[in-house]
């Protein structure tokens, strides 16, 4: 067992033991190998059932905004990624701080399904996993798989800002000593030169694919209206006919709602079941709302709002 | 019926090509890391060594969302206009798994309630089916006494041999199909049967053994278990496995108007999953939290549709355990209503 594991298997005990917390959320093995599951303890003799691996891929601050009317604190596990969305989850009111434990847990990167389901056979059970230079070995029920690291992790890990979390009552892990990458927007400017008839082509070819699933929607930490705009029925603002033109809709709207206040957990883009890059959509947000306002990634600290919701004397105007 | 023939790998672009002239063609395309089945107006592109498409071919028989007609109510008679029926296509490189899923949804469609706009779909589609040399790590088929290698319900199956397919005939539809292309197939030299039993043999031993002895007599009486409250917890809410199911067949339907007299009416694919499903006028929900909708889903492919259609409303195909986002697995739901149930 890691040292991480052991210490957030210690520290939820004590919390429940102690009724400091009522609830865990942290990671449970998966049904494959190379998966977790979002496990919600409540005894201390659960608390064994928690995880740490390179599988820990999900975000867990979601379920904060689920369980708001839960009457104890909750405490919850958060990587570098996700941490900045508690920030998000507090600044938006969902929940407040003293109702929140959150365990921070420093992250090298997680290594994503489909690469490693395409290299691997991911069905057995994880028995052990071991990390060499680039080597990761992960020994299943199936037999023993040696991976390369850099060409299984998630493409998000590799322009991680904060491999450390951001905010956390409890670190369940030494500090990680990797430098902060920062997206040099690379793919955003491509996209920002092509014309607007290839833009259009682009953006339908992927919005055609969208199954309206809303599952980016549901796991992330900035969508918490209490009723969604493309749940209302009356006005129906977005049809629930599944074609490009209302596709097209649903994600320029919800990449708005989200714009300056999207914390790039990646998230969205992780569950879409086909593949459309949203990523991109609110990194070009991103981009805009960083150069135009001088915004730092959303949820990277405790004060700051979000863009939109601010108004200083020297914001830029020239657009208007 | 007629005798199995044989087709050339190398003819299979013919073939495609020749049905492409005659009848709508829609098959499995790959782009984007995905396979999906489009309309193809030629063999380029098409994809027959797929494991599994992202979404299945269901939406050729049961759009995601469908015209029903559209409507003037400025006029007297209200100016109802049917919409048009499909094309004869032909749905071609469907895996048997999804073959079983279009039976189960005529027992939906086409039986008490007889569908117009789907069994007018049913009747103009001929089913080419495409037996499975490997499997995922996900499929588990044989849980439902679905084979590999068969596809009762296609009316044309082929299975890779190689250099070849064996080319079984199955229905009349399939006859006039290999009928009109009959220079482009060849007899079988009677070899086939054997060969295809060793092609599928990988498909059959390697998928997932999952055994569903007990598991419906179980959930008759779980419907107040202490599990749907723990399994539920991690439930997002979403439609993934609801979309990506290829029997899942709930659907809604709205009219489409921007407040005017013009406009017409749908009806679309509808998830039980989602907070406003079953939410009825007045605002009453009678499955109001993650709980009842979990359950839901999972009592209806395992237990109210053996009590209705005496089917399990499930063919194992593995799309929503690979799926989800939060994995929230059906087979490790089987196994876990085994243990506690």
């Amino acid at each position: 067992m890691n040292i991480v594991t052991e210490n957030l298997r210690k520290t939820a005990a004590k919390l429940l033991q102690d009724k400091e917390v009522e609830m865990v959320i942290g990671y449970g093995l998966g049904s494959e190998a190379v998966r977790t599951q979002p496990v919600f303890i409540t005894s201390p003799e659960d608390a064994e059932k928690l995880v740490w691996n390179p599988f820990c891929a999900n975000g867990l601050t979601k379920y904060l905004s689920d369980l708001k009317t839960h009457a104890g604190k909750i405490a919850v596990c958060v990587k570098g990624c996700d941490s900045r969305g508690i920030f998000r989850i507090l600044q938006d009111n969902i929940i407040p701080r003293d109702k929140v434990y959150v365990i921070g847990i420093p992250c090298t990167g997680q290594l994503d399904y489909a690469k490693l389901a395409a290299k691997m056979d991911v069905s057995g059970e994880l028995k052990e996993f071991a990390e060499k230079g680039d080597d990761f070995i992960i020994k299943t029920s199936k037999g023993d798989f040696t991976v390369k690291k850099s060409e299984s992790l998630q493409d998000k890990c590799n322009t991680c800002e904060h491999h450390n979390p951001v905010v956390a009552d409890y670190m369940a892990g030494d500090k990680v000593d990797l430098p902060s990458v920062l997206d040099s927007y690379d793919q955003i400017k491509k996209l920002e030169a092509m014309s607007p008839e290839e833009k259009t082509k682009f953006w339908l070819s992927q919005f055609e694919r969208c199954i309206r699933c809303y599952a980016c929607r549901n796991t992330c930490p900035g969508c918490t209206c209490r009723e969604c705009v493309f749940d209302n029925i009356k006005p129906d603002w977005v049809g629930k006919e599944v074609n490009v033109s209302e596709n097209e809709l649903f994600h320029l709207t919800r990449a708005f709602h989200l714009a300056g206040r999207c914390v790039e957990c990646g998230e969205c883009e992780r569950v879409c079941p086909v593949n459309i890059p949203i990523m991109l959509l609110n990194k070009k947000l991103l981009k805009d709302c960083k150069e135009l306002f001088n915004m730092q990634t959303p949820g990277s600290t405790e004060e700051g709002g979000s863009t939109f919701n601010e108004f200083r004397l020297e914001d830029p105007e020239e657009f208007m | 019926m007629m005798a199995n023939k044989s087709l050339k790998k190398d003819q299979v672009n013919n073939l495609l090509n020749k049905i492409a002239q005659s009848s709508q063609l829609i098959a499995p395309i790959r782009s984007e890391n995905i396979t999906r089945f489009k309309p193809v107006q030629s063999g380029e592109g098409v994809v027959l060594d797929y494991q599994n498409s992202v979404v299945p071919p269901k939406d050729y028989f049961f759009p995601q969302s469908e015209k029903m007609f559209s409507y003037d109510t400025s006029d007297p008679s209200w100016a109802i206009t049917p919409e048009a029926g499909v094309p004869n296509r032909v749905l071609f490189g469907v895996r048997p798994c999804d073959v079983k899923s279009i039976l189960l949804l005529d027992k939906v469609f086409d039986a008490e309630f007889r569908d117009d706009l789907y069994i007018d779909k049913r009747n103009k589609t001929t089913i080419v089916a495409v037996s499975c040399n490997e499997c995922r790590h996900t499929c588990f088929c044989g849980a439902f006494g679905i084979n590999p290698g068969q596809a009762e319900g296609a009316d044309i199956l082929l299975t890779d041999l190689g250099d070849r397919y064996l080319v079984e005939v199955l229905t009349e539809k399939g006859t006039t199909l290999v009928g009109s292309c009959s220079d482009l197939f060849a007899d079988d030299d009677g070899n086939g049967p054997a060969a295809k039993e060793k092609a599928v043999a990988p498909a059959i031993e390697k998928q997932m053994k999952i055994d569903l002895e007990g598991v419906k007599a179980k959930l008759d009486n779980m419907f107040d278990h202490p599990m749907w409250d723990t399994e539920s917890l991690r439930c997002i809410g979403c439609g993934t496995c609801t979309w990506v199911c290829p029997t899942c067949h709930c659907f809604d339907i709205v009219d489409f108007n921007n407040q005017s007299a013009v406009g017409y009416r749908y009806r679309c694919a509808d998830s039980c999953q989602f907070a406003n499903f079953t939410r009825a006028a007045g605002g009453h929900q009678p499955r109001p939290s993650k709980k009842e909708r979990t359950r839901q889903r999972f009592m209806h492919k395992l237990r109210y549709f053996v009590d209705r259609y005496g089917d399990f409303g499930c063919v194992g195909c593995g799309r929503c355990l690979e799926k989800c986002p939060v994995n929230l697995d059906i087979a490790q739901i089987i196994k876990k209503v085994k243990e506690v149930g």
